[in-house]
């Protein structure tokens, strides 16, 4: 997706509020993987997915045994699953384009997080991260759920085999354990509330490696860069700490295998950490020592360069963006409403925040127009420069008639037809049919008075309140029509024609 | 009736194979979509009509009726299931491809509609027209997202490249501007020392580089990124009309274009040789289309004409 002529807003980040969606309350979000589908948890059950480039509704997954809030919601790797588990302990697996429900289940505890494997296109295990238990694996077909366990014991006599259906550490209740796949879903990264990193072999129930996180914190969120080179974990000591994957990316299992039986340390817990220490090295460490903020919903940007994290004091709408070295480039603030989602577009300089109220705010880029685009010769300075006149710059030379001499050699062969790989999405493997959009249907127009457009700028589009055919949805009470609508007050430069 | 002028090796000549019945006024547009098995023209006599193709034979199966001025151009979605208009009543309509029915009303230009075309994705329609902006409208809900300033004289063609990332536009102004068709920004102007007015202007196969027309009767192919013409292809005559010229890529790769000669020209991509010239028509060539797939050509021609002809090599 990346033409040359587009500037490359890779390395860049998002600085003011360009619009916001709303359909009912949303809790949570999720972008696809080329990010041109966003899908959103609501409080009533349902889960929205919009489409990001015209940013309108494209499909609504309603079931009627679900009208508990979402907690989560996860794409499988090319679009053709989502994954939501809400608040009445389910989880449900959807087939996008169908949009047909494929399994459900119900777990024993209501799972706050619930991921697809990553590695499959058509993925029927998750794993889910109960309120307050072991995070496990469930088998969407068959309803069967593996707990992963969460420690060994300290007299380091190997691990502690988990039994199913029981809490399997004996720490205080209410306390969430954060999990995640690693990139290709052969791993299942786990962080316990003594603040250790757990390595676990999810097929074979086995605990390969433990990193224990300085300041031994509970941690609460964990999540890979997309490129799966690096591990975020957001711990209860108010910091983000990133970790380098020392693993490979692709059997990264067999690599821990070998190494398991190459080495000859200590039996038992120490061994473990030796392994763990060859699989993460600590690389940064984020906080604010001024505000001492807790962090909520932290991630990475597209491309790994960028960390963002939420303030999770109630009442404000910030969001941190630090650079991969460690600084503090910018500080988003929206509108005083709590945040509760994050997510950074995969591939541009786009954030999507979600507020308590159940908006979804999307930050990017304040643009200031290109003007040089518009007249071909111009090229825009960062500052004056002196310019010198050569001696003959203004004799008039009327024998020498300047003739146009075209420098192009108009018989050398042009390729009109090959394309090249696109560079961003390096495992993109296309012969899995990925889903990059959603065929959109138009509804009719009801025959009523249209209301015309009023005349708009091109940053926003049309005022909202489009009335004729999109309010004759009928038969879904409360729904608001999708629609655009321009930024509130207060935090967000106002636009200009 | 097909004249064969420098024959390559290879080449094999194209001949009539239809007339198809004529419209009661001048053909604007002639589209295959993109499955290949439909064709459409759109006429000034407020028309528009879909034909299904089977074989080399086209038969009508619509006939859409419902605008109140001639129509200027059509333009196929990417899975075939709708059909966009552009007319001189400045407004777009959205028709069903299997029914026929007509779905929605794009309303928003304030002068006749020139040029539309869907992107790859069809989720979303750009259009050009007299009042000298390009518009951006979401298909699922007829609004019109975007509004780009963008020439200063009406607008001539609007075209996606590949992926939809890109929109091309151009104008009697004598420009061509790309623009970002996710932001809506203006990502480059290209224009030549003297600036003919562009009639047309459409992206090749890979997005790369784009076929430029202009009223000097000549056809360019631009790298867009360097800003430089590589190719140029004469011989034909263009200098009234928006004639719109397509690439052939089914058997070997050709540019093809209308002309106010009554002709259709081919030619050799590389060589920038003219390698057959279809003559049948009896009015200028307005509009041409390459079937995806078969070895086709449909091309429609002006009011003394107001026929479709499909030609194809066998």
């Amino acid at each position: 997706m990346n033409a040359p002529i587009i500037d490359p807003l890779q390395g860049d980040f998002p600085e003011v509020i360009e619009e916001y969606l709303e359909h009912g309350v949303m809790k949570c979000i999720a972008f696809n993987r080329r990010g041109t589908l966003l899908a959103a948890g609501c409080s009533d059950g349902s889960c929205v997915i919009w489409d990001f480039e015209t940013r309108g509704i494209a499909k609504e997954l309603r079931d009627k045994d679900c009208v508990a809030a979402i907690t989560s919601v996860c794409w499988s790797k090319y679009g053709h699953r989502i994954l939501v588990s809400s608040a009445d302990k389910s989880l449900t697996l959807w087939d996008v384009v169908k949009e047909e429900r494929i399994a459900r289940t119900t777990l024993p505890q209501t799972p706050l997080q619930a991921r697809l494997h990553p590695g499959s296109s058509t993925p029927s295990i998750c794993l889910a991260c109960p309120f307050s238990s072991a995070p496990m694996i469930v088998d969407m077909n068959t309803g069967n759920t593996t707990v992963l366990p969460v420690s060994i014991s300290d007299t380091g006599n190997g691990v502690v085999p988990p039994s199913r259906n029981r809490f399997s550490d004996g720490s205080a209740p209410f306390s969430p354990t954060a999990a995640c796949f690693n990139k290709y879903g052969d791993l299942v990264y786990v962080g316990n509330s003594k603040g250790e990193l757990l390595i676990v072999d999810h097929k074979n129930v086995l605990i390969c490696g433990i990193v224990p996180v300085p300041g031994n914190a509970v941690i609460k969120n964990m999540v890979f860069s997309r490129n799966g080179q690096y591990l975020l974990t957001n711990s209860n000591d108010r910091t983000i700490r990133i970790y380098e994957n020392l693993l490979p990316l692709k059997g990264g299992l067999k690599f821990l295998e070998e190494s398991n039986h190459a080495g000859d340390e200590q039996d038992g817990f120490e061994k473990l950490k030796a392994v763990g220490s060859r699989c993460l090295a600590l690389f940064r460490e984020f906080q604010d020592s001024i505000t001492k903020v807790h962090w909520k919903a932290p991630c990475f940007s597209g491309d790994g360069e960028w960390v963002i994290g939420g303030s999770a004091s109630k009442g404000e709408h910030k969001i941190y963006i630090w650079d991969k070295a460690g600084h503090l480039v910018k500080i988003l603030e929206g509108p005083k409403e709590a945040l509760i989602d994050l997510a950074w577009h995969p591939v541009h300089p786009i954030v999507v925040s979600v507020s308590l109220t159940g908006l979804v705010y999307i930050w990017a880029k304040d643009y200031t127009e290109n003007w040089s685009a518009f007249a071909p010769d111009f090229k825009e300075l960062e500052e004056n420069e002196e310019y010198v006149e050569r001696e003959d710059e203004f004799d008039l030379m009327p024998e020498t008639e300047k003739v146009k001499e075209s420098d192009v050699d108009e018989d050398e062969e042009i390729d009109i037809m090959g394309v090249e790989k696109d560079s961003a999405f390096s495992d993109s493997d296309m012969s899995q049919g990925e889903i990059c959009f959603l065929p959109a249907d138009p509804s009719p127009d009801v025959p009523e008075p249209q209301d015309k457009f009023v005349g708009s700028n091109s940053k926003q589009g049309d005022s909202n309140q489009s009335v004729s055919a999109l309010s004759e949805e009928a038969g879904q009470s409360g729904r608001l029509t999708s629609h655009i609508s321009t930024p509130l007050e207060g935090n967000i430069k106002s636009e200009f024609s | 009736m097909a004249l064969t002028i420098d024959p390559t090796e290879s080449f094999k000549p194209y001949t009539l194979k239809h007339t198809l019945p004529a419209h009661k006024h001048a053909i604007s547009s002639v589209k295959f979509s993109d499955d290949g098995r439909l064709l459409a023209s759109s006429s000034a006599d407020k028309t528009a009509r879909i034909y299904s193709i089977s074989g080399s034979s086209a038969i009508v199966r619509h006939e859409l009726e419902g605008h109140e001025q001639g129509i200027s151009d059509l333009a196929f979605s990417s899975d075939s299931r709708y059909l966009v208009t552009a007319a001189d009543d400045r407004t777009i309509h959205l028709w069903d491809v299997s029914t026929g029915a007509h779905i929605k009303t794009l309303i928003g230009h304030t002068n006749y509609v020139f040029c539309v075309n869907f992107n790859p994705q069809s989720n979303m329609l750009a259009s050009g027209s007299y009042d000298e902006t390009v518009r951006i409208w979401d298909i699922k809900s007829g609004k019109c997202i975007k509004v780009l300033p963008a020439h200063s004289d009406l607008v001539t063609a609007v075209n996606f490249n590949r992926d939809g990332t890109l929109i091309v536009s151009s104008s009697y102004d004598g420009l061509c501007r790309i623009w970002d068709a996710s932001t809506g920004h203006c990502m480059k102007t290209l224009v030549d020392d003297e600036h003919p007015p562009v009639s047309f202007v459409k992206f090749s196969p890979n997005g790369k580089f784009i076929l430029v027309g202009t009223l000097d009767n000549t056809l360019r192919l631009w790298n867009y990124s360097t800003g430089k013409f590589l190719k140029t292809y004469s011989g034909h005559v263009n200098s009234k009309y928006c004639i719109s010229s397509a690439f052939s890529i089914t058997n070997g790769k050709y540019i093809v274009s209308g002309s106010e000669d009554n002709n259709v020209y081919l030619w050799e991509l590389q060589s920038r040789k003219v390698v057959q010239k279809l003559e049948g028509h009896t009015d200028t060539v307005i509009s041409v289309s390459c079937h995806p797939t078969e070895n086709m050509i449909a091309s429609g021609a002006l009011g003394n004409d107001k026929t479709v002809k499909i030609w194809t090599q066998d």
